[in-house]
């Protein structure tokens, strides 16, 4: 659907952009992720026809799209901050693209209300200047505003990120279903790893205008390729080489202690030992309550680990409770 | 948004046919503006100055030199600019502690009664200390019925402009240093209190430093008001204490080209002045203001004054300047329904009042023309320096770092480097003889020229807070409608457009209600079988005490004049106010 072949951005003497390969299936929730500055948005106005890339070119089913202006490409966006007009009724918001286009009355209204009603806007709603919504009604009015004029692609530039929590995870929920309903090729951009893990197909990690990796969440959380994408997707341990060097002694597995080697919070067992693992004796030194599960802080030959373990109902434990800690070397990620 | 500029080529070569035209129209119409009424008129003014008789030299300012009335002017200029930065200092920081720093109780009628200069300025404010302090005033009557012997011309020279001055020009301090006043976090007074400060020491140590670089920039503004001053020194200067502008004026009037070339001289030497201090604001601007570095500010709370025999002394005060402030346009209003008789002998009898001299202003062609043509040229020159400046911060905000947009924005912003009389008489020496570049028409005793006047001295500050507005705007708004299908036009029209329209229309409200009372560029450019309200009242103003009827209609101008701009400020800054016009 989306083909991005050897994207280069610059600005002045700055290279935004390098090297930039994606392919965008249709259908997909595809997600571009990264830290602040990493080059995410700038892809996204890139695809959108926002920035002109100073080399390689932009496919949209097969045809060249890289010198097409904005205002034809026909790609839907959701912007950061909604980028409703504030001087227009919620009902002239939406019908923005239409009086554009030149589509008859009686067709924007009709469609203007069928779009209202898919995304759970009401009649009297739509009458409303913006300023009058919620955040969340807010974010529906630019869904519906991008998706009113049928475009093949709909991109979103952090939809999300001026929310509180619990709206975001509510909102979040919504989007995946309307992504669902739509069955609209979707391009996501967040620096929030939860987001794009819950609702990608597919995920770019970017790193300083370059891509780390791509893949589905799991093998991007997984299977980290680099060590920046292991750091930045999750909480994580990195093992000291004598730790390392232990559990390779301990099962036999060929290990580098001098390589840069992690695993993930959930994958340290505590008082769960088994003949595959390497076990270690180790000692409480901190404990932090999330309801959902308890995060200890762990003292183990001279490293300290972190773990989570699962508030299942059993007595928690306590500040200098020792414990006994197994590692599965299958869980390691090497680098 | 462009990653890599494209170049100009290709730029016009994706442009429509329409847009094409448009933006060669719109080129076409600046560069016409800027050169002819601007850069040409101050150019031609330079060539008088300098180049007299088709050579390079300096006589002109040897002429200056010798004529001891220039030097005269220019001396008191330089001697009025900074007394009044002083006492305009020592007033308008006591309103603002006064209304929003202490205690006095009263202090909201305080301050309506301190922002009344907001309503009533200029020509009209000095016609109103006139009918109070002049020989024939209200309060000479009632001093030399108590001092039979005492000089009834008392008020009159620098000390009588002074004090004129001092009670006119304190707006700014009323507008920016209350501001930044309200800007001060009262954490910060609370954490000294808290570690012992005295009250005293807080506003000295904590208080005052916050409103510096405002006041620095507020008295600068006062300095370049003094060495600019023209309505003042010429209603009560008297002959003893005449200024830098009034003299130009008087040099511009004569017919000989020595005068007129000396008239150009002084105006250069006021451009340079106000140049140069101009330049030392904008270094105290680009030092910046002081931002509270708290994450939840509080609100000033007013403090109480602790020593019972200061507390009484600041309220004294806080009403003597009320007194002061009120009393002219209360009489003003009072007197505007008095009949002629009254008004000469400056006693107000209740009985008499009507609305004589309002059906008079009404009925009578003399006296309603100026207003009408005050209020025709305002409305105009508002407009079409909005509509310009609109267009232009268009172009700049969709080319800013380009070398046509800064090029265009220094242009607009160049009126402010110069005094309202330096633009008028370069515009009078340029267009009182046919220029091609004015399609060979004498512009001068034609209604143009005001129009152009006004329009070019309200650019800067059109531009200033037009610019702002459109920096302030959300590019994603732009991005959003692009995205939508919209072209550049009509993104503009349905979208950024309507969302300035209230900063562009109160710009347009404050702009006309400024040039409605403009004396200064009036009394230069004005046509003569058309007066405005500003030369009409400061003519009537100089025959005050010979004819009555002539003060009557005065009064009745001030008195709409006060209703006009107090509908403007109301509209602009009060209830139905703009955010951006507020901040």
């Amino acid at each position: 659907m989306i083909q991005l072949n050897g994207i280069e951005v610059r600005f002045g003497d700055f290279t935004a952009l390098k090297d930039i390969n994606i392919h965008v299936k249709e259908g997909q929730f595809y997600t571009f992720l990264g830290p602040s500055g990493c080059g995410k948005t700038t892809t996204l106005r890139t695809i959108t026809g926002f920035i002109e890339p100073a080399a390689g070119t932009v496919m949209v089913k097969g045809k060249d799209i890289t010198h097409v202006p904005v205002e034809r490409r026909n790609i839907g966006m959701v912007f950061q901050n909604y980028a409703l007009f504030p001087t227009m009724s919620v009902y002239e918001n939406i019908a923005f693209g239409m009086r554009v286009k030149k589509v008859n009355k009686t067709d924007i209204d009709r469609r203007v209300k069928e779009m209202a009603l898919k995304v759970d806007l009401t009649e009297q709603q739509l009458s409303r200047k913006v300023a009058e919504l919620s955040g969340g009604q807010q974010q529906r009015v630019a869904i519906a505003r991008a998706l009113v004029n049928n475009p093949e692609i709909i991109c979103l530039d952090e939809p999300l990120s001026n929310l509180d929590a619990k709206l975001r995870v509510q909102l979040r929920e919504e989007l995946k279903e309307m992504q669902a309903k739509f069955g609209i090729t979707t391009v996501y951009v967040t620096h929030d790893q939860e987001e794009a893990l819950t609702l990608s197909d597919c995920i770019a990690v970017f790193n300083k205008g370059f891509i780390e990796q791509i893949g589905t969440p799991n093998e991007i959380y997984s299977a980290s390729k680099t060590e920046f994408v292991c750091n930045f997707i999750g909480d994580i341990n990195k093992l000291t080489p004598k730790v390392v060097q232990a559990i390779a002694q301990q099962t036999g597995r060929a290990l580098n202690p001098e390589a840069a080697t992690y695993i993930r919070l959930e994958r340290i067992y505590v008082n769960h030992s088994d003949a595959s693992r390497a076990a270690f004796q180790a000692r409480v030194i901190g404990a932090e309550y999330f309801g959902l599960y308890i995060k200890y802080l762990l003292e183990m030959d001279g490293q300290t680990l972190k773990c989570i373990d699962k508030n299942d109902g059993r007595q928690y434990l306590k500040k200098g409770d020792a414990v006994e800690v197994s590692i599965n070397p299958a869980d390691l990620m090497v680098y | 948004m462009q990653a890599t500029k494209l170049p100009l080529k290709t730029r016009i070569a994706r442009m429509t046919p329409a847009q094409l035209a448009l933006s060669c129209v719109m080129t076409a119409v600046f560069v016409w503006f800027i050169m002819a009424c601007m850069i040409l008129p101050i150019a031609n003014l330079l060539k008088t100055v300098f180049f007299e008789g088709g050579k390079l030299s300096l006589d002109a300012f040897q002429k200056l030199i010798k004529s001891p009335r220039a030097m005269k002017a220019l001396r008191n200029s330089f001697i009025l600019a900074p007394t009044l930065s002083l006492t305009v200092g020592f007033v308008g920081i006591s309103l603002v502690l006064i209304t929003e720093y202490f205690d006095i109780k009263g202090a909201k009628i305080l301050r309506l009664g301190y922002l009344t200069t907001l309503i009533y300025g200029g020509v009209t404010l000095v016609s109103g200390y006139k009918f109070i302090y002049s020989n024939t005033g209200v309060l000479t009557n009632l001093l030399a019925s108590v001092f039979p012997n005492m000089n009834r011309n008392w008020f009159t020279g620098y000390w009588a402009v002074l004090f004129v001055m001092t009670f006119s020009c304190t707006s700014n301090h009323m507008i920016f240093l209350r501001n930044a006043m309200r800007a001060v976090d009262f954490q910060t007074v609370e954490a000294a209190r808290n570690m012992g400060a005295s009250q005293w020491y807080i506003l000295r140590r904590v208080v005052l430093p916050v409103l510096l670089p405002s006041l620095f920039a507020v008295t600068i503004l006062t300095f370049i008001t003094g060495l600019c001053a023209m309505s003042a020194p010429l209603l009560v200067g008297g002959k003893d204490f005449q200024t830098i502008n009034p003299m130009i004026k008087q040099f511009a009037d004569m017919t000989t080209t020595s005068a007129k070339s000396l008239s150009a001289t002084l105006s250069l030497v006021l451009g340079l002045a106000t140049m140069l201090l101009l330049a030392i604001m904008t270094f105290i601007e680009k030092r910046g203001h002081y931002m509270s570095v708290s994450k939840v500010k509080t609100k000033i709370v007013k403090q109480k004054i602790n020593n019972p025999v200061v507390n009484v002394l600041v309220h004294i005060y806080a009403y003597a300047l009320f007194v002061i402030y009120v009393i002219p346009v209360v009489l003003i209003v009072l007197f505007s329904f008095s009949d002629s008789a009254h008004i000469q002998l400056r006693q107000l009898d209740f009985s008499t009042f009507s609305l004589k001299n309002y059906a008079e202003l009404l009925s009578k062609t003399t006296a309603y023309k100026p207003f009408v043509v005050s209020i025709v040229y305002s409305a105009l020159a508002a407009v079409i320096v909005g509509m310009l400046v609109v267009i232009a911060c268009r172009y700049i905000q969709k080319h800013k770092n380009g070398a046509a947009a800064t090029t265009l924005e220094y242009s607009l912003m160049l009126p402010w480097l110069l005094p309202s009389t330096l633009i008028a008489l370069s515009l009078i020496l340029a267009f009182n003889q046919s220029r091609w570049y004015m399609f060979n028409q004498p512009l001068v005793a034609t209604l143009w020229l005001l129009l152009i006047g006004y329009v070019i001295i309200k650019l800067p500050f059109t531009m200033r807070m037009t610019k702002a507005a459109f920096f302030s705007l959300d590019n994603a708004l732009e991005d959003a409608a692009k995205n939508m299908g919209a072209g550049e036009v009509y993104t503009f029209r349905r979208v950024i457009f309507p969302v300035l329209l209230p900063t562009v229309m109160a710009i347009a409200a404050l702009n006309f209600n400024s040039l409605l009372t403009d004396y200064d560029m009036s009394a230069f450019l004005h046509h003569p079988a058309n007066p405005t309200l500003g030369v009409k009242i400061k003519s009537l103003t100089e025959e005050m005490g010979n004819s009555s009827d002539g003060v009557a209609l005065t009064f009745v101008y001030a008195v709409l004049m006060m209703i006009i701009s107090s509908i403007v400020l109301y509209l602009v800054y009060g209830r139905g106010g703009r955010e951006s016009i507020k901040e």
